[in-house]
Formats: structure tokens, C-alpha cells, sequence
């Protein structure tokens, strides 16, 4: 590791790589992690959330501090165009617009890159419902479901097993969010307080939509739900196991 | 009308306070000089769920003074992660306007507000340069306000309730406007209480 070029933020690596992203990036995997699942009825986001306007919310990990001035951004980002075109910004103009500005600091001004990711859950009438990821290199894409921050690996395996594309329902996709995390946080026993999930919807009729976090009750309900299909795998399990066991002994006595 | 820029379209609107209740009115021509183009430009809008504002004066400036504190009423809901008061309201407005105190918006304002627990009544106005007025029982804006300003004093009786408020605004405004040749066509009338907002349009003179 070449550590002669990370003194400045803005130039390459003999490689060919910015030693400072991937750190910033280091940072990240390091903070509480997100999960975004994207459903043919809405979307869910779970991990600390913050409201970007009536369509568009978004989830951060990373430096909080570093956080805080960009979401401010991707306030002033929404209102401008809101100001400008009488119309709520399109949710990839936002992100796009704050990339850019993500991207600048790894190429000139000599300052550092900001020490956050962000999973952006959104209702456009361009494209519907939409899930996207942006981190410290100014890079974003657009998701069916994705994770950042801590154990995200394990979370995306997990994910691309389990994640349907066409088929996933809200309810679906709550359960899914469910049991990524069991499995990915470093506790035993998954709480109401331990995970915070909000659920974004938007009502065709009415043209509105609704940004809710899902209260504690409904919180224990998808966990009991998910701990009762556990108890009844591992019992299936147990059973498999017992007519196996069985069948061998009878086949040793018989020799 | 000649090249008086305050009066260039014309308009007029009022506000009244009652009992724990506030009602705020204007009327809807949208005119140029003599010329009446529009007869459905309301001048009031609501920024929170009990505070209201009406601008009058040039119309350009109503649309975008109105516009532009949107943009900071919502920053400053997403921030605060609560709903405006109204003298909170009043103030942002009145600080827009004095941004712009050598090159004002050509807008006078009333702010009304209601705070639904304690039916506390809030009614200002402002001149558009952001003069901050107290909080008053009647306020009225635009080409014809002094006409409805004497109508206004008569009907008002303190302590109203929310069907005589109506009543009353609606009087004042009805008939001061009829004696102004740049307002008319017609008038929207909200009573705010602390349960519900009422909205009604009015048919006067359609001239």
C-alpha cells in the first residue's frame, strides 16, 4: 500500500485507485447498517431515517456530522426545483444533484470525501417507486434491494437468495427485512428497539404519499412471525435428522 | 390606475378575528389597468394547517412571494420536524420582505393563524417592505382596503362566532369591493376554527 499518496484526497494512487474513498468507505462499513427493499406496492427502508421532502426519504450510515450537511443539501436540492417548476424534483434529479457535489470532493478543493452512504427510498411520476444507493465517491445506483454499513456483505448474500424480482409484496419485503437483520446484527434476540423501519407508499387516488414508521407492535409481530417460521424449520429439521439416524442403525443391524 | 404599480391588477382581501376562530377573504379578478383578464386568481394560501396568508398587489409578485416563502416554510418543517406557528409564520414573511428593502415586492400581506389547542387568534399584516403590525382584530390589504376597512369596523363586534364571522367579512368585502373598479368578480371567504377550516366562494357584482 503506496501510504505516500493518501496525504492528499484528490489525486491517484500508482494503481490507479483514491486511497481516501475506499477509507471513507472503511468508515462505513463500520457504522449501523441500512437495508432498502424495493416491493411492487412500496418501498421499505430500515436504519436512522430522515425526510428529504413529502416524496423522498433517505437512511444514513456512516459520520453523522458529514451526514447532517448533506441532507441539508438534499433539502435545498428539492426546494430549488420545487421553486423552479412548481412540481415535486424527480427522486433520481436529487441524488443525481448531490453525487456531483460528492463526486467534486474527490477531485479538487484538496478537503476530504464525506463519510456517508445513503439508501434513498422515493415516489416519482416518472418512474414509480425507486430504491437507490450513493456513497463517498459520488457513485449511485438504482436497487431492487440492497444494504450498507455493517455485516452489508452477509445482508446482500442473504438478499440475493432470498429476494423475488415481480413478486415481492410490502408484506414480503417487511418479512425479508426481518430476517436479514436477525442475521446480521450482532445480537441474539431481535427487539422493537434495537431496528427502526419506515414503509413508503403512495395512494394512486389521492396523489399522496405516506412516509410512516412501523410502531412497536407491528414491530413484534414481524419478529414473532419470523421466530415462530424459525422454531418450525428447526423442528423440521429435528425430525429429518431423527428418521435418518433411525434408518441407519436399522441398516447396521441388518448386516 | 395610471402608473401606480400597487394598483396595476388590482385586489383586494381582509381578515377578521372572532372567537376562537379567524376568517380571512379575498376577492378573484385578476386584472391588467382596466383590462379584466382572470376572474379565478385567489390571493390566499395556506402554509400550515390553521395559518393562512393573503398577499395583494402586483400579481407577479403574489405568485412569487408566495412561492418562495413555501420554499422556506417547508425547509423549515423538514428541519424542525413540527408545523409552523403564526407569528413564527409572520415573521419569516415579514424577513423575506425586508431582504428586498431597496428593490421591494410590490405585495402587501396579511398572516392569520389559530392555534388549535388553546384557540389562541393571531391576525396581521405587513406592508411590503415587512413592517411588522400587532396582533389586531382587523386587517385589510389591497386597492380597495379602505373601503372595507370602514365597512369592516362597522360589522365587527368582538367575541363573534364562527357564523357571524362569516357573515361579517363577507359584508364588509362584498360591498367595499363594489366601489372599486379593480376588485371583484367574485370572493373566497375561509373561516378557521379549531376543528375544522371552512371555504366558500361568494357571487357579488360579477363587475
Amino acid at each position: 500500500m503506496a501510504r505516500r499518496y493518501d496525504t492528499r484526497a484528490t489525486i491517484f494512487s500508482p494503481e490507479g485507485r483514491l486511497y481516501q474513498v475506499e477509507y471513507a468507505l472503511e468508515a462505513i462499513s463500520h457504522a449501523g447498517a441500512s437495508l432498502g427493499i424495493l416491493a411492487e406496492n412500496g418501498v421499505v427502508l430500515a436504519g436512522e431515517k430522515r425526510n428529504i421532502h413529502d416524496d423522498l426519504c433517505c437512511s444514513v450510515s456512516g459520520i453523522t456530522s458529514d451526514a447532517n450537511v448533506l441532507i441539508n443539501e438534499l433539502r435545498m436540492i428539492g426546494q430549488r426545483y420545487l421553486l423552479t417548476y412548481q412540481e415535486p424534483a424527480p427522486i433520481e434529479y436529487i441524488v443525481s444533484r448531490l453525487c456531483n457535489i460528492k463526486q467534486a470532493y474527490t477531485q479538487f478543493g484538496g478537503k476530504r470525501p464525506f463519510g456517508v452512504s445513503f439508501l434513498y427510498m422515493g415516489w416519482d411520476k416518472h418512474y414509480g417507486y425507486q430504491l437507490y444507493q450513493s456513497d463517498p465517491s459520488g457513485n449511485y445506483g438504482g436497487w431492487k434491494a440492497t444494504c450498507v454499513g455493517h455485516n452489508s456483505q452477509t445482508a446482500i448474500s442473504i438478499l440475493k437468495q432470498e429476494y423475488k424480482i415481480g413478486e415481492t409484496q410490502l408484506n414480503d419485503a417487511l418479512r425479508l427485512a426481518i430476517r436479514v437483520f436477525s442475521k446480521t446484527l450482532d445480537t441474539t434476540k431481535l427487539t422493537p428497539e434495537k431496528i427502526e423501519i419506515a414503509v413508503l407508499q403512495h395512494d394512486d387516488k389521492t396523489n399522496e404519499t405516506t412516509i410512516r414508521m412501523l410502531k412497536d407492535d407491528e414491530l413484534i409481530t414481524l419478529i414473532k412471525q419470523y421466530e415462530d417460521e424459525q422454531s418450525k424449520l428447526e423442528a423440521d429439521r429435528q425430525k429429518q435428522q431423527q428418521t435418518t439416524t433411525s434408518s441407519s442403525t436399522v441398516e447396521k443391524e441388518k448386516k | 390606475m395610471g402608473d401606480d404599480i400597487l394598483s396595476y391588477n388590482g385586489g383586494v382581501a381582509l381578515a377578521m378575528k372572532g372567537k376562537e376562530c379567524i376568517a380571512i377573504a379575498c376577492d378573484k379578478r385578476y386584472g391588467v389597468q382596466n383590462r379584466t383578464i382572470a376572474t379565478n386568481f385567489t390571493k390566499i394560501f395556506q402554509y400550515s394547517d390553521h395559518c393562512f396568508v393573503a398577499f395583494c398587489g402586483l400579481a407577479t409578485d403574489v405568485q412569487t412571494v408566495s412561492e418562495r416563502l413555501k420554499f422556506r416554510t417547508n425547509l423549515y418543517e423538514l428541519r424542525e420536524q413540527r408545523k409552523l406557528k403564526p407569528n413564527v409564520l409572520y415573521n419569516m414573511l415579514t424577513n423575506l420582505l425586508y431582504e428586498r428593502r431597496f428593490g421591494p415586492y410590490f405585495v402587501f400581506a396579511l398572516v392569520v393563524g389559530l392555534d388549535p389547542k388553546t384557540g389562541e387568534t393571531f391576525v396581521y399584516d405587513s406592508d411590503n417592505i415587512g413592517a411588522i403590525s400587532d396582533n389586531v382584530n382587523l386587517v385589510t390589504v389591497g386597492t380597495a382596503s379602505e373601503y372595507i376597512f370602514g365597512l369592516g369596523e362597522l360589522f365587527f363586534k368582538p367575541n363573534m362566532n364562527a357564523d357571524e364571522l362569516f357573515e361579517a367579512t363577507s359584508q364588509a368585502l362584498l360591498n367595499g369591493v363594489d366601489r372599486d373598479s379593480a376588485s371583484g368578480w367574485g370572493a373566497v371567504v375561509y373561516v378557521i376554527e379549531k376543528d375544522k377550516i371552512t371555504v366558500r366562494e361568494l357571487k357579488g357584482r360579477q363587475d
